[in-house]
């Protein structure tokens, strides 16, 4: 084993003389900060250069500041297998596995790197911005993207059908309105955007207005037979069944393609939208439980692995400040709240009008949950989809199949 | 083998008697085997390396719990193998896994064999034929798999012919029966072609003498096949059980890219699980214990096979 | 479908039977290749019409310069080219070589080393892919092409290649190698210069599963390699996803259809070499 290890370790050498130099810079004076990110829009990463640009002019120790894009769908395997294979990033986005690596201790706490930079205005950020990535009042990640979902209608479809939707619509009448939309026309009624059979978490975007919450908030108790739960999953199922109104497993309705009435999708898939038909957006529906608002997270923190932790830190906190901040906002919305007003949203989106953008994004954030998150998000989601997917039939029980999600997930919620 | 090496030997042993002359470390037989040694140093080596050494880090992994993102390894004795007994989806991934490897074992035997006696003829065509039946198998075994699920869509190529003549064709990877269909359906297809060209170089290696003396005893054509054909091919019959079983217990790539183990569980297979535990849950002592038993259950299939072909294989010699 | 009694007419009836039962069952196995091209030019909202037609309204070439834009396409396509082609190479040598010495040289304990090497056949790559990752990671090897190479040469496709190799050579007549010896050569010139001559279809096998072998490794670039750049086909073929997790199913077909037609054409080629070396290899036991 010795031999094999020296056999592999000598080509180690001559590949190292190969392989892109990364990390383990000795000389403090050739810093590499190295984020990695999932998207691959082009203006985005273009605007990141940038301000990574600015940032290399007022600091000569770094010699490069470079976003790798990894591709979205596996991007927390992705980012997992880098950190395993010692070849960690020094900051990363992170949406759903932030829990695992706060818990693990592997981020860089930021609160007093933040309150520490001049002019950074901590007391800026929203408290439910937050949430999801503090713990014990330490910021791990900073929230650059708050999405809240939101009802885009196909005023069209809605219209040949011969419907109205009401000013303040519930998700009674939202799957009404499908349900004539998709006898008038046979297209879709409402699609839950991301939902395909398969994401169960997007569910909160309607289980939320019923009251229910996957678990409880310090995530040991399970939610999902709540009798809030039980009601949500009850008009789920009929609106699928009964009232036809939401396409049923394994037929797919392209919301952005035309071919459904309602859709609910974050506010960010606007750039979907490409004006073959008459839209518009309004906040989620109505429950019983009243009004309420969904958001889609994600944050950028710095991995503590990094050989230069204290840089990367100090980067991010210039990237977040509030001139940057500013500068991102055009393509994600910001848990500023001087940054958020529908005027300031609307300088840079084409989709959406101030008004709109007002309502549907500035108005909703404040009071917003988040989608379901917890540690061992992966090993979550695959068990109660499991449990879960008996739910899609006609003849489903429906608080069986919930029961049945719970005893599938208490171990994991447990697992603290 | 020669007779050179025995006298050369006593020579340097009768050298060694006392004599005046220098002994001889090298002998032929030694330098030889020098030779041999040397020969397979690379793949022994290589083995040792990447394989054996592996297995008993992976022995010591499955002890372990590990956290991926702190590298801390934290020594939990059998807690993952009785995890394992416990489990309670690992009686689904089990049964997953013998029915996926049973019918592609049959299937691929099956077909491959039928096809291999159809095409073992003479006439137009034939050569056109076995190619075409070979051709899935230098398809990449992604885009093979891809270009099945494209259509196996529910408003997919599949469901679209069948709706030309009527049929209204089930959502093929979204129920679980049709999934576990579509998996074993698309492996088979993608890797007779082998199986193909083995049996029928197996059945041109058949004398044809012995068919002929059979017709003319007034066998018929079953009865020549099952006790002529048959037991002249098996020692291909049993090579061939052996590698495509090995390869369906191995088949990762199939199943993440048609089905991702999906709908729920049934078309988990063993091979996948280990892979979701590992990299999907990062449970890697949970993901080696399983691995560890996928690794026991395809030793355990080969040692009885082999064992079994003194009992069905008839040799010539 | 064996042979059945009929009349006199039967030989012809025979004939056409069987080209339809032929034609029938090889559907499953080209329509799905000719499906994949086709529809690689079809525009994206024609792909699932019903009724399914062949090539589209508007045939078009867009989802391959999407392939080629999305991904570095082509850098990946040269990563499966030269990976395949360094492991080829290596198994070749490394195989024919070890078949040979497990084959004809007697040397103590060759009986145990070799069986000791076929465990190297067993052993599923999903077993060993953590620890050798492990391994890997301590060299610094992670997300370069060195794992894949060096595995892919050393292991599973490599003792399978041993085996063949071993196989071919049990059955070379020993008086070849007695008359060399005579001329004076000694083993490496025996091999060289004698079995590894004769030994050609054998080695076309080899050389045909190992490339394949290479080319369709998909476990272990997934697990290695985190940089676009250094992907291989199989893993870049899944990753035509949009930003969301959708299907981009044209540019996915478009690309499949890239990495498939190259290789098929070969096969087209040289089938028949392909079918006999296969054939002749000694594999079939």
């Amino acid at each position: 084993m010795h031999t094999a290890k020296k056999l592999v370790s000598a080509l180690a050498l001559g590949t190292v003389a190969l392989t892109a130099g990364c990390g383990g810079q000795a000389s403090s004076d050739d810093v590499e900060l190295r984020m990695s990110v999932w998207t691959s829009n082009e203006a985005q990463l273009a605007l990141f250069n940038e301000i990574g640009d600015a940032y290399k002019a007022t600091h000569p120790e770094i010699k490069s500041i470079t976003f790798e894009s990894l591709p979205f769908a596996e991007y927390n395997t992705t980012l997992t297998t880098q950190i395993a294979g010692g070849n960690a990033p020094d900051l990363a986005w992170m949406g759903d596995l932030s829990a695992d690596l706060i818990k693990s201790g592997a981020l860089v706490p930021l609160t007093d790197a933040f309150k520490g930079t001049e002019n950074w205005g901590y007391d800026d950020l929203l408290p439910s911005a937050t949430a999801e990535f503090s713990r014990d009042g330490q910021l791990f990640a900073y929230p650059f993207s708050n999405s809240p979902f939101a009802l885009y209608v196909n005023t069209d479809l809605v219209d040949e059908a011969g419907q109205t939707l009401p000013a303040l619509p519930t998700w009674d009448d939202v799957s009404k309105i499908g349900a004539a939309v998709h006898t008038a026309t046979d297209k879709g009624g409402f699609v839950i955007n991301d939902f395909n059979y398969a994401s169960w978490n997007t569910l909160a975007t309607v289980w939320t207005g019923f009251g229910a919450s996957a678990w409880s908030t310090d995530g040991t108790q399970c939610g999902f037979t709540s009798p809030e739960m039980t009601s949500a999953f009850r008009f789920l199922h009929d609106a699928i069944f009964t009232a036809e109104s939401m396409p049923g497993p394994g037929t797919t309705a392209d919301f952005f393609a035309g071919d459904a009435a309602f859709a609910v999708a974050q506010v960010s898939r606007a750039g979907l939208l490409d004006g073959s038909f008459k839209y518009d957006v309004r906040p989620l529906p109505q429950g019983p439980a009243g009004s309420y608002s969904v958001l889609g997270q994600a944050g950028m923190g710095v991995l503590k692995s990094s050989d230069h932790a204290e840089q990367a830190t100090d980067f991010l906190a210039f990237l977040t400040n509030p001139e940057n901040a500013a500068k991102l906002a055009q393509y994600f919305p910001p848990p500023r709240k001087a940054l958020l007003s529908g005027e300031a949203l609307a300088a840079n989106n084409t989709k959406f009008s101030a008004e709109q953008l007002q309502t549907v994004v500035v108005d909703q954030i404040a009071d917003a949950v988040t989608l379901p998150n917890h540690t061992s998000p992966a090993e979550i989601a695959q068990k109660a989809k499991t449990a879960l997917d008996s739910m899609w039939t006609a003849d489903a029980d429906v608080p069986a199949v919930l029961a049945s999600v719970c005893t599938a997930i208490d171990p994991l919620l447990l697992a603290e | 083998m020669t007779d050179t090496r025995p006298t050369t030997r006593e020579a340097s042993t009768g050298a060694s008697r006392g004599r005046a002359a220098p002994r001889r470390f090298w002998t032929l037989r030694r330098s030889d085997a020098l030779a041999g040694y040397l020969f397979i140093t690379p793949q022994v080596l290589g083995v040792l390396v990447f394989v054996i050494v592996p297995v008993g880090l992976g022995i010591w992994y499955s002890l372990n719990e590990w956290n991926v993102f702190t590298g801390e390894l934290d020594f939990v004795g059998g807690d993952n193998y009785t995890a394992a007994l416990n489990d309670p989806q690992l009686p689904s991934v089990l049964g997953a896994t013998a029915l996926f490897s049973g019918g592609v074992v049959v299937l691929n035997i099956a077909l491959g064999l039928g096809l291999a006696v159809m095409l073992n003829r003479r006439f137009r065509g034939v050569a056109f034929f076995r190619t075409l039946f070979f051709s899935p198998v230098v398809v990449s075994v992604v885009a093979w798999t891809l270009v099945w699920g494209f259509l196996l869509q529910d408003n997919g190529g599949i469901n679209g012919v069948l709706s030309l003549i009527g049929v209204d064709g089930p959502n093929w990877l979204q129920n679980g029966p049709t999934a576990m269909v579509s998996v074993t359906f698309t492996q088979v297809v993608r890797s007779v072609g082998i199986n193909m060209v083995l049996f029928l170089a197996a059945l041109q290696g058949v004398p044809k003498e012995l068919y002929e003396a059979a017709r003319i005893d007034g066998a018929s054509n079953r009865r020549i096949f099952t006790r002529i054909t048959l037991p002249l091919i098996s020692p291909t019959l049993m090579l061939t059980a052996i590698i495509t079983i090995v390869g369906a217990l191995q088949s990762f790539a199939q199943i993440a890219v048609l089905t991702g183990g999906g709908p729920g569980l049934s078309t988990t297979v063993l091979v996948f699980y280990v892979f979701q535990q590992t990299f999907g849950f990062n449970d890697i002592g949970y993901g080696s214990t399983l691995a560890l038993m996928l690794l026991t259950f395809v030793m355990l299939l080969t040692v009885l096979q082999w064992q079994l072909r003194k009992k069905w294989v008839t040799y010539e010699d | 479908m064996r042979t059945e009694r009929r009349a006199r007419t039967g030989p012809v009836l025979r004939r056409v039977a069987l080209y339809v039962a032929l034609t029938v069952m090889a559907l499953p196995f080209v329509v799905p290749t000719l499906w994949m091209v086709t529809s690689s030019f079809k525009p994206l909202n024609e792909i699932f019409a019903t009724p399914p037609s062949l090539f589209g309204s508007s045939p078009t070439a867009g989802a391959y310069a999407e392939a080629f834009a999305f991904q570095p396409f082509a850098r990946q396509y040269f990563n499966s080219v030269y990976i395949a082609l360094v492991v080829t190479a290596t198994v070749l040598l490394v195989s024919a070589l070890a078949g040979y010495a497990f084959a004809r040289i007697r040397f103590p304990g060759r009986n145990l080393l070799f069986v000791t090497v076929l465990v190297g056949l067993l052993v599923p790559s999903e077993v060993t892919i953590v620890p050798l990752f492990q391994m890997f990671k301590e060299a610094g090897l992670v997300n370069t092409h060195w794992p894949l190479i060096l595995v892919t040469a050393f292991a599973a496709p490599c003792v399978l290649a041993t085996f063949v190799m071993r196989q071919f050579f049990i059955a070379l007549p020993v008086e070849l190698e007695e008359a060399a010896r005579l001329d004076g050569l000694g083993r490496l010139g025996i091999w060289w210069r004698i079995c590894v001559p004769l030994a050609k279809p054998a080695l076309s096998a080899v050389a045909i599963l190992t490339f394949l072998a290479s080319w369709n490794l998909y476990l272990e670039p997934t697990v290695y390699l985190t940089s676009p750049d250094l992907f291989t086909l199989p893993q870049a073929l899944t990753r035509f996803t949009d930003p969301y997790g959708g299907e981009m199913w044209n540019t996915q077909l478009a690309a499949a259809t890239m990495t498939v037609v190259p290789v098929l054409v070969v096969f087209l080629i040289a089938q028949r070499q392909f079918v006999e070396s296969l054939a002749h290899s000694g594999l079939k036991g």
